[in-house]
């Protein structure tokens, strides 16, 4: 029988014995690294020491065979510049492409963010309709766009044989003089979708009050856009250039799917060069030399990107 | 629901919304003529594409492209990218998460280094790294097979999805982690208890993303693929149409079988790729 005394003595709750403070605090400062390592284990390993040592062997004359590598220092650097012509096409295509990709991509996702962040009905298809070359690879985009300029079979060709230019036809891909914008124009179609997306995504931050203020006070569609909307927009631009720089750098898919690099190398970038230099001609010094030098052209645009990313909040 | 659209004007009302939707319209059509072209080309035979062009509606539906398209290859490379998705998309998501939990909730000292270290691998060109891979797979022996490919996937998708995970994790109130600390609950716990399922829209959000990503992927698998049965639908389209570069129908077909998970996942997640990318940029 239990008494009442007995029955009011609360029980002690039962515990862990307390774990040493000092043995805590280490156990809690080692545990974020626990949850760290399978993600820092692989990515060191198939992407930052591989860059480290791309960049060491930039300074080695290879064959990407033979034992030995032979220690040229920048040597790899001089011929690239100096005696290597399609790395100066490269280079200057890669120029091209850059341009365009911050000026056509952004502003033709801007203008349609603008139009179709107001709600009317439709909006949501048009969008869809829109941002959908996004979603597909480089490759098929190149290989569909390859058919629009197909120089007999080609819509684009037949387009313009129907509407009586029968003088502009040519074959787009082939000619060296200009092989390399309609490629730059296929890459633009599915370049648009992410400045889109990324507008529309800072349309929505914009308090639809300071339109009405502003169309109160008497400004037009064009001034509360320039005077408004566009400076509110500031970071999404900053972002959008960023990425598109960066990705515009990256380009190599379409260009592999639709000319190769081709005809007479016109339309190499140096991320196409980079591999036809170290797979197909075993250059792989001069191979790695160029991914450095398209790596610090990258960093021009990714090192204000990275700031942005790890601000204080 | 129109009056943003048509203000006072010289033309009425009316006849604004009609001018604005028929110049949208025209617009998205031309915006969409490639997909059209694609879609045409692969329902009609190579002799009626020949006489008529891309762009005239087929004669009759040629079915047939299709089944020829998958039974020339493209059934292999279609399971080879299906495989290699569902490995990578999962591991990579798990991995990701625990990263960008450690360094959103955990009281890291270092986490501001150790993300700008990650962040790195979001703008290093592809090419930076494929000599030493190379060279690190043929060590391995890995080079031509689809675990190697994984790999190296899971690899590179750290980046992107230890940046959106983290854009998650930030947006859970410390409030929560805290109280669920006191009443005694580890780490671990926490994580796949409480912010793991908290971060289920982004969980789904990087899913799709990451698995478009890896779908499409082209130039690793380009490297370290050599054997025609283990091409990815990418590499084994562009191979394809090297060698079969008259036979338009069957490889608009080919495209068209590749980009029909692509159109239903976009189809049924769009709004997540909205949520995704804006996860990337918080």
């Amino acid at each position: 029988m239990t008494t009442l005394q007995q029955l009011a003595k609360p029980k002690p709750l039962r515990q862990r014995p307390p774990t040493p403070q000092r043995v805590r605090d280490d156990y809690l400062r080692f545990l974020p690294w626990v949850f760290l390592t399978p993600a820092l284990a692989i990515y060191s390993v198939v992407v930052v020491y591989p860059m480290a040592y791309s960049s060491y062997l930039s300074l080695f004359r290879w064959d990407g065979i033979s034992p030995t590598k032979v220690f040229v220092g920048l040597q790899n650097y001089v011929t690239l510049f100096t005696q290597n012509e399609v790395f100066w096409i490269a280079l200057r295509n890669n120029a091209v492409w850059l341009v365009a990709a911050l000026l056509l991509p952004t502003s033709i996702g801007l203008g349609l963010a603008l139009l179709l962040n107001s709600k009317f009905r439709g909006s949501h298809v048009f969008r869809s309709i829109f941002y959908f070359p996004a979603v597909l690879s480089l490759a098929v985009v190149g290989l569909i766009w390859t058919w629009i300029y197909h120089p007999d079979l080609g819509l684009l060709n037949q387009a313009l044989t129907a509407s009586g230019l029968k003088g502009l036809t040519r074959n787009w891909l082939s000619d060296p003089q200009i092989a390399l914008y309609p490629v730059i124009i296929a890459a633009t179609w599915s370049a648009v979708g992410l400045p889109m997306l990324l507008y529309l995504a800072g349309l929505q931050t914009i308090p639809e009050e300071l339109h009405e203020a502003a169309k109160i006070d008497g400004a037009g569609p064009i001034r509360r856009f320039v005077h408004v909307t566009f400076p509110l927009l500031r970071e999404t631009t900053l972002i959008v250039l960023a990425i598109t720089a960066i990705n515009a750098l990256k380009a190599y898919d379409i260009v592999y799917a639709m000319t190769n690099g081709g005809p007479a190398n016109k339309t190499q970038l140096l991320s196409t060069w980079m591999y036809f230099l170290t797979y197909n001609y075993n250059q792989v010094g001069l191979g790695t030399a160029i991914a450095v030098v398209l790596f610090s052209l990258t960093l021009i645009f990714a090192i204000p990107y990275i700031r942005f990313m790890t601000r204080k909040t | 629901m129109n009056e943003t659209i048509a203000k006072k004007g010289i033309l009425p009302h009316q006849s604004k919304v009609a001018l604005f939707y028929f110049a949208m319209v025209l617009a998205a059509l031309i915006w969409f003529t490639p997909v059209i072209t694609l879609v045409l080309t692969a329902l009609k035979d190579a002799g009626d594409f020949a006489r008529n062009g891309a762009f005239s509606l087929p004669k009759w539906i040629r079915w047939e492209n299709f089944s020829e398209a998958w039974e020339t290859g493209v059934k292999n490379y279609f399971w080879n990218s299906v495989i290699v998705t569902s490995v990578k998309v999962p591991i990579g998501i798990v991995i990701e998460s625990l990263a960008a939990f450690a360094l959103t909730h955990m009281h890291f000292k270092w986490a501001d280094r150790v993300f700008t270290y990650i962040l790195i691998g979001l703008i290093v060109p592809i090419q930076m790294t494929l000599v030493p891979l190379t060279l690190l797979m043929n060590l391995l022996n890995l080079i031509d097979t689809l675990p190697g490919l994984t790999f190296l996937y899971i690899g590179f998708g750290v980046p992107f999805g230890v940046l959106v995970m983290r854009g998650f994790f930030r947006t859970i109130p410390t409030a929560i982690i805290e109280a669920a600390r006191i009443d005694g609950a580890s780490y671990f716990r926490i994580f796949f208890r409480i912010a793991l399922p908290l971060a289920l829209p982004a969980v789904v959000s990087l899913c799709i993303l990451d698995g478009v990503a890896t779908w499409n992927e082209f130039i690793l698998a380009q490297i370290f693929l050599r054997s025609d049965e283990l091409r990815t639908l990418p590499l084994g389209l562009v191979q394809f149409s090297t060698q079969f570069s008259t036979q338009y129908d069957q490889l608009a077909a080919a495209v068209l079988i590749s980009v029909v998970p692509i159109v239903l996942v976009f189809l049924f997640f769009q709004r997540y790729f909205v949520s995704g990318m804006g996860g990337a940029v918080k």
